[in-house]
């Protein structure tokens, strides 16, 4: 009995050495793949902790996590980030679809006609043309 | 959502050729694994879609944890904004871990105190009330009422062409058990006085903007002559259990039949109006063409032909869950067809689903019967006699007999989606 498994260890060690699929195509009617693994490791979610609770009349559930993602580097991301991240994420803006020059510009300036963002006319006009720059059916990469 | 097994049979043979060893090494737990790296995890979904039509059921974006909330899609981080995906729609109620969340503005609600919470009903009013959580359990006759609640948005990412908003796939609906005191019985401990027109609800969500910017606060108002009045909750409790604070806790109101927009999450306000509601929520945004089934093309609304109301009743929808394309399904196979529908202007009588785009249609069984304003679960068996690519599709009816359009439709917000739904899938050979 040792021996068998001392025999099924060494055969074991040698898969994962030789890091082939464990059966060949003609050991099993119809297998056509198994055993194979993906080289990249894929990172999963960390889950959270369960939120410290106590006897005050408080509900609290904690902070709210943020996933923003990074905007495309170039001429205006600053203004970006100082003005329109003021009020929302900027995965407000990754979130659409791509959309066209005359679109970002009414969006701009909704934000400041409508919804009251203090945003002077110059960096306006920098915020546009970055968003035209990097986020239009054209234009955008990411 | 996909998930990949391995079969029973090369399981018992992995299992027989390692023996101990395979125990030793912690490799029975080889079928588990294999689920994680499935093939498409390994693929990356697109950070966007556009400019064409979202191809997904739901939306793209990446899963993400949020408190109370199992993993749901991301559409926006702050304010929140996340998406339920496909499978949880396979019950009747959404579980409120699972169920969307769509906030305004960036202010939410972390933590709030119950001792000092209390919900305020003014205005034109014979008596103002300052109501607390107790009072509400406790002085008001409860009651409940199965309700979907569904973003206006939702599924503004089929809109072609697109339109900017919140990228919505499917997802941005649920349905739950409310339980709450009626509307009506606050209004009439508080004495609606004569001359009252609508009544005005806002929460404690807040926002960076100037105190009087619209960007500052939510507001939204129900004509005290509509009658959905009479049927709106204070809901303290949902599916059993109290309001997940990205839901609304500690109360929200519950508006059956109409879109969520009306459904103040952590309700804090109510006043009694004598002046309509003009407010920017309820005439600048949420807000649809006056045409049959708020429809219109972009040229319309460019040569200014549009006039747009405050948007109201949900229309009709069905939507096929299961089997949603992720594998294919060998000929000759029966396959349990499965999905939900619902309607805001009336009970779903029937559901039709049709295995050839929509060409020829036939009933389905319907499940257990919440009410006129719940999710309908249904079913039906379908065999599919040849191989090849299948273009499934599922129609409700209404018992007002309204049904859904699969023509052309688009408005410039992207609200009030229903056309008829599809699924693609392969049928292949068996042997």
């Amino acid at each position: 009995m040792k021996k068998i498994m001392y025999i099924f260890t060494g055969i074991l060690l040698l898969v994962i050495v030789s890091n082939k699929p464990l059966l060949a195509k003609t050991d099993l009617h119809g297998l056509v793949r198994s055993g194979q693994y993906s080289k990249e490791v894929l990172l999963g979610i960390p889950q959270p902790d369960t939120m410290k609770q106590s006897l005050d009349g408080v509900y609290n559930v904690g902070t709210y996590p943020l996933y923003t993602p990074e905007l495309a580097p170039g001429e205006g991301l600053d203004m970006i980030q100082g003005y329109c991240n003021l009020c929302h994420s900027v995965t407000y803006i990754t979130m659409q679809p791509p959309l066209s020059a005359d679109t970002w510009e009414a969006e701009v300036y909704k934000m400041i006609n409508t919804y009251g963002a203090l945003i002077p006319e110059d960096e306006t006009k920098r915020i546009i043309a970055y968003l035209q720059a990097y986020y239009t059916p054209e234009t955008r990469k990411q | 959502m996909t998930e990949k097994k391995l079969d029973p049979v090369s399981r018992r043979i992995l299992l027989k050729m390692f023996g101990v060893g395979a125990a030793w090494l912690g490799l029975n737990k080889v079928s588990s694994v294999l689920a994680q790296v499935s093939g498409q995890a390994t693929q990356q979904m697109p950070g966007f879609t556009g400019p064409e039509v979202n191809p997904s059921w739901g939306a793209v974006g990446p899963f993400v944890i949020f408190p109370q909330k199992l993993p749901l899609i991301q559409i926006t981080d702050r304010p929140v904004q996340l998406e339920t995906p496909r499978h949880y729609y396979l019950t009747p109620f959404t579980p409120n871990a699972a169920f969307y969340v769509r906030w305004h503005l960036e202010g939410i609600p972390n933590a709030v105190n119950l001792s000092e919470w209390r919900l305020f009903v003014e205005g034109h009013v014979g008596k103002r009330l300052t109501l607390s959580f107790t009072d509400l359990m406790k002085q008001f006759k409860p009651v409940s009422i199965a309700a979907v609640n569904q973003c206006t948005g939702n599924s503004r990412s089929r809109f072609q062409p697109r339109v900017p908003g919140a990228q919505w796939g499917n997802g941005a609906m649920g349905n739950a058990l409310f339980t709450g005191v009626r509307l009506k019985d606050v209004l009439d401990a508080a004495g609606i006085k004569a001359g009252s027109l609508c009544v005005q609800f806002e929460g404690l969500e807040k926002g960076r903007g100037l105190t009087e910017s619209v960007s500052h606060r939510y507001l939204k108002s129900l004509n005290l002559d509509d009658p959905v009045i009479n049927e709106s909750i204070v809901a303290y409790e949902m599916n059993g259990e109290p309001l997940p604070m990205l839901n609304g806790f500690p109360v929200r109101l519950v508006v059956p039949g109409k879109f969520s927009t009306y459904w103040i999450k952590a309700l804090t306000w109510i006043r009694v109006l004598t002046e309509p509601d003009t407010n920017f929520w309820m005439i600048k945004t949420y807000c649809v063409p006056d045409t049959p089934h708020g429809n219109t093309t972009v040229k319309d609304v460019k040569d200014g032909r549009v006039n747009m109301v405050p948007v109201g009743t949900m229309p009709i929808r069905s939507f096929i869950i299961t089997p949603d394309g992720s594998c294919k399904i060998p000929v000759e196979m029966p396959v349990t067809v499965r999905g939900i529908a619902f309607s805001g202007s009336g009970r779903v009588v029937n559901v039709e689903f049709s295995a050839d785009d929509g060409k020829t249609w036939s009933k389905t069984r319907l499940g257990d019967d919440y009410g006129k304003y719940s999710f309908r679960t249904w079913e039906t068996t379908w065999i599919p006699k040849h191989t090849g690519k299948y273009a499934l599709a599922v129609r409700a009816t209404d018992e007002k007999g309204t049904t859904q359009p699969d023509g052309e439709f688009w408005n410039p917000k992207g609200y009030l989606w229903n056309k008829i739904e599809r699924q693609e899938l392969l049928v292949d050979a068996a042997q």
